[in-house]
Parts: C-alpha cells; structure tokens; sequence
C-alpha cells in the first residue's frame, strides 16, 4: 500500500519535472516538424492560401535544375572543407599538447577566441579582410607586387572566402575536441615509444592518428553538419552571390521560403534536405552509443 | 650530453614559435577589426593602410552609440539571460528526472528519446513552420517568440541527465525518509549538487542566444526590439554596406562573450570535454 502511493507520488514528480521541457518542445519543435511535412504537400504561402497539391511540390522540386544546383553547390562545398575542417585542428590539438610548447593556456585561449563570435561577426570579420577595394589582402597583394582579387565577384575566391571563415571559427572548437582525444590516449603508450626510439612524426602517425580515429570520426560528422547547414556566416559575406554562386542549401530555402513566399515548396525541399541530416545523425547515433558524448 | 639538452631546447623554442604564430593567425582578423574600429573614416578608406589608426578615432562607436545601440544590447542581455534561466531550470528539472526515476519508471528512456528526435533535424530546417507557430501564438515581434522556440536543449538536458546518473540513488532515498517531497529533494539536494553542468550550460546557452541570428531575424520587425546581430545583419543593405558601423558594432557584440569566456574557460573546455554536442 505505502509502496503504491509512493509509486504514485514518484510518477507524479517524474511528468511534473519533465513537463516544462516536454511541452515547449512539443510546441517548437515536434509541432514544426508535423507542420514541415503538412506544408510540403500544400501551396501555402505563408498568408492566405494553404490548398492541398498532392506530390507536386515533390515532383516540381525533383524536376528543378535549380534545386539540383543549389544541392550540389551545397555537396561540393562540405566535400571540399572537410578535409580543413579535421587536419587543422588535428595539428593544431597535437601543437598544443606538446609538453615543448611554453605558454600552452594562453596559445589555446587564444585559438579558442574566434569560437566565440556569432556566425554572422565572425564572417563579417573575415570579409573585411578581403574587401576588394579597402581590404588588407588586397593592399598587402598589390604591396607585392600583384593585382587585387575581386573576392566578392568571383564565385571562386567567393567561395574561398567563406571557407577560410568557416575554418577560421571552428579550429579551436575541434581542436578542443581533440585535445581531449589525445589526453584519453595513455601516456604509457607514449613512453614505450620513446623508448623504441620512435621519432615525434613517426608517433603521430603510428600512435596518436590510429587512436585519435573515434574523434576524428566524430569531428567529421559534426563538420559535415556544420559545413551542410552554413548559413548566418554566409549572410555576413557574399549573402549568397556573385549571382547564386554561394547560395548553400538552407539559404536556398530560406530564399524560396521566406522571399518567394513558396511555404509549402520550401517545406518539401526542408523534408528532402532532412532525410540527409538524419542519415549523419543516426550515424553519430550508432557512434556514440545514443547520446552525444565523445 | 650537452649536446641533447641544447637540441631539446631548441625544439622548444622552435616549437613555442609555431605556437605563438598559430595563436597570432588565429587572433589576427580580431585585432585588424578592432583595430578598424578606431580609424577615422578617412583613414578606413584610403591606402597606404596601417595597422595601428594613426589618428585614434571613437566617432564609430560613438555613432551606433547614438542610433541605438543600446536599446539592441538591452534586447539581447534580455533574451539572453531570461532564455539561459528557463533552459537551465528546465533542463535541469527534466534530465535529473529521467535519471533519479530510471529504476521505478520504465518508460524514462522512451521519454528521452523524443528529446533526442531534436538531435536529428536541424533547427535551421524547421524555421519556416516555427515561424507559423509563432505567429499562430501571437509572438511575432516579441522577446518571447525568440526566446521560448529555443530554451529546449537536447544538449542541456543530456548534459544533466548524465550528471545524475552518476550520483547514488541512496542520496535520494534517505532524503525520503527523512520525509522530504521530490520537489525539495530536487532543489535543496540535487540542483546545488549539478553545479558544474549548470555553470557550463549557463555559459553555452548564454553564448548561443546572444549569437543567435535566424529566429530573431525572423521575429522582430520593430527596430526598437531588433537585438545586436539583427542590428549588425541592418548595417549590411543590398547595395552599400556600412562598415564604419558594422567594425564598431561587431567589436561591441564581441566583448562581453570575450570577457566571460576568459574568466570562465575552464568551465567551457570541460563542457566540451563532457557533452560534445553544438549548439
């Protein structure tokens, strides 16, 4: 009896703990979720109209050269990076984990600093490097001897841009990342190694690389995300130009959505580009054993 | 002998060179921001450029100054601290509670992995339907139509929901036998003993509101309740963008989170260490 009534009462504080957080989720994101997926087979345009059409935003989308463009724009852009976005903080964890290196809490804050900014500053920060007219790469260019790169027109250096910031802001979050990989590799390991008279590179690549695989595993499925879903950084560069030369996937969204008034097709492409974000997620999923950690 | 010590040393010079350079790389773009934000119009725009303003200037921050800037930095110390509050307590409430009850309640993880469904799809994917949800609640253009679309955290509430596993169902146990409620047990023993998630989740959750760019771009219209990066994103127009306000802007957004971060960092790199997630 007394066993039932605190089953009762421990049930009760359970949904009444976790209520507050179920029911804003519900609200802003399962019900969004529900919508997204109701939208994709309406003409909704955000107002007035909201009639069911069947599969015809699907169709209209799988016959869009456009789609497939911004799609591909979007594959060879994370294809690209991914290399940059694990081998830059690779080197820079095993920099910093150097028991040669002096200083190493300043060296690390301080790559850490750009972390910090908003998507938006932080491509604002880089783009002022390379303006066209006023920037310094520009001025240190032509101090050289060269002729200016028009960063902004050319689709090329465009993209260069916005990579270069979007390697910039995330190096010292996966550096941190790595650092913990590394410090979890036991130092006996290490010393064995010396001990064999195993130079520092052939460490790297016999010892820290092979063990390190689990988060550089993980590195790549958090940047493949990242990179797939750029968007504030990109706002604060070219905001999709020269032409529609940047204009990544969720933009391209954001641009049928919320410019062309095209609710319901914009929600079918979200659907579409889903299906892709849940696949890396459920790889990370299998991973890490269902949660997030690392 | 000699000859070792001398090669070791040398490695650690050349070693801290390659450090200090990366650091300085990695800093640059800051520096030559801040650096802009104190040069004269004249200056910003015309060659030979230097790094140091050779007329130190605070005519750029003094302009945004004076166009509102800080009503913006009002709008985002507001969502930013009223979003971090109810994260931190809900999160809180809902991971200790798919911890403490995991042993008397079996559907606990079936609970959870309705939180995980927010790891899958990201957010940036729902804003369209978030946004008619907003409005259909009547928060467009309001703080809250900013605010409570994202206080919910699978990050937070996974961050919080490890923690309390780790802590002896016993603790808990006696405490009801001492004849104290779940909801006492909750806030006088329990909340206090996940200080160190709450410190860490305070920080990150901090950050992302105050960095946060989408939901308020969507949300508010009204200039006077546009937050620093809405009013950073208004600098930049279709045709002319004005940088001597964006530089000053920009720098300002940057400082607070800057200087919390330095004083907090350890907190921030353990929590890294702990959850992994983003965002």
């Amino acid at each position: 009896m007394i066993k039932k009534k605190q089953a009762f009462r421990h049930t009760r504080a359970f949904w009444l703990f976790v209520l507050p957080a179920l029911l804003l989720f519900s609200v802003f994101f399962i019900l969004p979720l529900i919508l997204s997926i109701g939208f994709s087979f309406t003409n909704y345009d955000g107002w007035k109209t909201m009639d069911f059409v069947g599969l015809k935003n699907y169709i209209k989308l799988f016959t869009s050269i456009e789609f497939y463009k911004a799609l591909g724009r979007t594959f060879v852009y994370a294809l690209c990076n991914l290399p940059f976005k694990v081998i830059i903080p690779l080197l820079v964890a095993t920099l910093v984990t150097s028991k040669r290196l002096k200083g190493t809490t300043p060296i690390r804050t301080i790559i850490y600093i750009p972390v910090l900014l908003s998507a938006l500053v932080a491509g604002i920060t880089i783009n002022w490097m390379f303006g066209q007219e006023y920037g310094l790469i520009n001025f240190i260019i032509q101090k050289l001897g060269g002729t200016p790169l028009e960063w902004a027109l050319n689709p090329k250096l465009a993209t260069f841009v916005i990579s270069f910031a979007s390697n910039w802001v995330t190096v010292g979050y996966y550096m941190i990342l790595f650092i913990g990989g590394i410090n979890n590799i036991p130092k006996e390991l290490y010393e064995a190694g010396s001990v064999d008279g195993a130079t520092s590179v052939q460490t790297f690549f016999r010892l820290t690389l092979p063990l390190l695989s689990p988060t550089i595993f993980i590195v790549l499925l958090l940047s493949s995300v990242g990179l797939l879903k750029e968007y504030a950084l990109i706002q604060g560069i070219t905001q999709g130009g020269p032409g529609t030369s940047t204009t990544y996937i969720i933009k391209y969204i954001f641009d049928q959505g919320f410019t062309q008034y095209r609710y319901g097709y914009a929600s079918a492409i979200g659907v579409i580009v889903s299906l892709i974000f849940i696949v890396i997620a459920l790889i990370q999923f299998r991973a890490t054993n269902g949660g997030g950690e690392v | 002998m000699n000859n070792a010590k001398k090669g070791h040393r040398m490695q650690e010079i050349l070693i801290t060179l390659v450090g200090v350079l990366v650091a300085v790389i990695m800093i640059f773009p800051i520096i030559w921001l801040l650096m802009s934000s104190f040069k004269a119009n004249t200056e910003l725009f015309a060659y030979p450029l230097h790094l140091f303003p050779q007329e130190f200037s605070i005519n750029s921050y003094i302009n945004v100054i004076k166009n509102g800037f800080f009503t913006y930095v009002k709008n985002s110390l507001f969502i930013a601290v009223v979003g971090t509050l109810i994260t931190v307590i809900i999160s809180a409430m809902c991971g200790y509670a798919l911890a403490i009850y995991r042993n008397e309640i079996n559907y606990t993880n079936k609970v959870f992995a309705i939180f995980l469904l927010g790891t899958l799809v990201p957010g940036e994917i729902l804003t369209i339907s978030q946004f008619t949800v907003v409005s259909a609640l009547g928060l467009y253009n309001n703080v809250w139509g900013v605010i409570l679309p994202v206080v919910t955290t699978t990050t937070g509430i996974f961050m919080y929901r490890q923690h309390y596993m780790s802590i002896p169902l016993s603790l808990a146990e006696s405490a009801r036998i001492d004849g104290a409620s779940e909801l006492k047990i909750f806030k006088d023993i329990m909340f206090p003993l996940g200080s160190s998630v709450t410190v860490s989740l305070t920080i990150f959750s901090f950050m992302w509101r105050w960095n946060d760019y989408i939901l308020p771009l969507m949300v508010l219209s009204e200039q006077k309740k546009f937050t620093i990066q809405i009013a950073i994103k208004s600098y930049i127009g279709t045709m002319t963008v004005d940088w001597i306000s964006i530089l000053a802007a920009s720098i300002l957004s940057i400082v607070p989170i800057v200087i919390l971060f330095i004083f907090l960092q350890k907190y921030i790199v353990g929590g890294i260490a702990t959850s992994g997630v983003k965002g």
